[in-house]
């Protein structure tokens, strides 16, 4: 660290002789520098000269421009630079006066150089302290400035809009818990008959889980364009993100393709909560597991597939645990029983009213507890299939 | 409401491993804390890292991420990282998760320990 500069304002020419020679030792090992000014102009002028400067030592009683008027222009303009007042021992109104003008101290002349010595180090270290308090503050900002950037690449890793179309109605949720999470959704038309539906959640939160959920998202699609099987399209990223992953993040996915032909739905499950099917007759099943774990974990794992046959009338439920794993105030958890109980019976056949009566069925529970974690779901409600088999009455 | 979750972690020493009951929830809130103790546990060079999961309510991926972790730690020291006393619940969560394909666990600590 270099010097600390001190700006020493007085008409006094002896003063500067003083000082030098008082503080020889150290302006010789290099702790202080002075700066000499004679009156308030030349002070705010060096100060201009040297931004570096934040202690001013300085008579109140010069020609030109007094203390006291070089005091109020620096609050005014150098809100950082402290001022020391050195001024006679009687002249006390006026020392009163430099220090409801925010003076920081003063010391009385004649100058017992101890004492000023004392004084200047303890002013420094206070500038000290508010530096690094404004540097923290700044660095505070920085966060909270990355963090809008995540919230922002997390918002932008689900569609901005689901198609419509007349052989289904889909819909999905995705409320963020306070910090940034890692859930993520997606759904694609792979061509006139096939979509795709994709549910995943990041292990970890902040700014590091948004990244991995943006990957994630961007090769599971870029892999689904490619390969028409589920379980080729999770074993393809698997690989992919298992490379380098020293942070050991990992992201539970399910991806499922439903082909609007025939009804059927095929999918892997790649460690992520069994997704729903519900049946006309009010029936809700857990679509079986597929033997699989979390992407991220483990490479060179060949991952299992399913299907099931979906008809018009059935929909499927996708969720993430934020759901299940909900809180009251006395910490129960939502769970499952609750949630295939909104979505069994006499559940709504519109997939948005679906998705949303699951969620209201959530934030009743929970009854403004905080919410730990993203609460995220994807319904689909269909109505034909392709060939022209409709369903009688339903939507 | 405090914003982080209870949890204990009490931590005994066997003649083959280190063993760390886990007390109470591991969630997003308090996973790093769970990290910091196991993290110390292993720089003191432990052969195996027994996680008794007996009082454990709730973990969840941001606390299997710890584990995973753990294990890679302990894998990289030539050391064993078990698993037992896993409650229904957290046992499905590690079926789910596909964790169980992994990750080493037994009923009780005695059979874990018998395998060290």
């Amino acid at each position: 660290m270099g010097a600390t500069r001190i700006l020493m304002v007085d008409d006094e020419e002896d003063l500067e002789l003083l000082v030098r020679q008082r503080f020889r030792r150290r302006i010789r090992k290099g702790e202080y520098e002075f700066l000499f000014a004679h009156n308030g102009k030349e002070a705010l002028e060096a100060l201009e000269e040297n931004p570096d400067i934040r202690l001013v030592l300085s008579d109140i009683n010069m020609p030109v421009m007094d203390g006291l008027t070089l005091l109020g222009q620096l609050e005014e303009t150098k809100p950082d630079v402290k001022a020391v007042i050195i001024s006679a021992y009687g002249d006390m109104d006026n020392i009163r006066t430099a220090m409801n003008r925010g003076a920081f101290d003063f010391v009385t002349k004649p100058v017992d150089f101890n004492d000023l010595q004392i004084t200047i180090e303890k002013t420094l270290k206070h500038i000290n302290a508010l530096e690094q308090a404004l540097k923290n503050r700044d660095r505070l900002v920085a966060i909270r400035r990355e963090l809008d950037v995540a919230k922002q690449v997390q918002l932008s890793g689900v569609p901005a809009e689901l198609p419509v179309g007349e052989a289904f109605g889909v819909h999905a949720i995705m409320n963020p818990a306070k910090e940034i999470g890692g859930d993520f959704y997606d759904f694609f038309e792979l061509d006139e008959h096939r979509l795709g539906l994709v549910i995943a959640d990041v292990s970890d939160k902040g700014v590091p889980a948004a990244l991995f959920t943006m990957i994630t998202r961007a090769l599971l699609k870029s892999s689904s364009r490619r390969h028409d099987s589920p379980s080729r399209c999770l074993h393809e990223v698997n690989e992919f993100i298992c490379q380098d992953n020293d942070a050991c993040m990992f992201v539970t996915v399910f991806y499922g393709v439903l082909d609007l032909r025939d009804g059927s739905f095929r999918y892997s499950n790649g460690g992520h909560n069994p997704p729903r099917h519900l049946t006309a007759d009010g029936a809700v099943s857990e679509l079986p597991l597929t033997g699989d774990f979390a992407l991220g974990i483990a490479d060179g794992h060949d991952f299992g597939e399913n299907a099931v046959t979906v008809v018009p009338g059935d929909a499927l439920f996708l969720y993430t645990d934020g759901i299940t794993e909900a809180c009251n105030h006395q910490l129960d958890e939502y769970g499952e029983d609750r949630l295939d109980g909104v979505l069994g019976g006499d559940a709504p056949m519109g997939a948005r009213e679906l998705a949303e009566s699951v969620v209201d069925s959530v934030e009743r529970f929970a009854d403004g507890a905080t919410q730990f974690d993203d609460i995220t779901c994807l319904s689909l409600r269909l109505r034909l299939l392709s060939g022209g088999a409709g369903t009688d009455g339903s939507q | 409401m405090t914003s982080k979750t209870q949890l204990t972690i009490r931590t005994e020493q066997d003649e083959k491993a280190v063993i760390l009951c886990l007390v109470g929830r591991v969630d997003g809130t308090n996973a790093s804390v769970l990290d910091e103790a196991v993290r110390d546990k292993i720089d003191a060079g432990q052969p195996a890292l027994l996680f008794d999961f007996e009082d454990l309510e709730y973990i969840s991926s941001a606390g299997l991420r710890v584990l995973l972790l753990a294990a890679r730690r302990m894998q990289a020291a030539k050391g064993k990282t078990l698993f037992c006393g896993l409650s229904e619940q957290i046992a499905e969560v590690f079926r789910v998760s596909g964790f169980d394909h992994i990750l080493p666990v037994f009923g009780t600590r005695s059979e874990a320990l018998a395998t060290v």
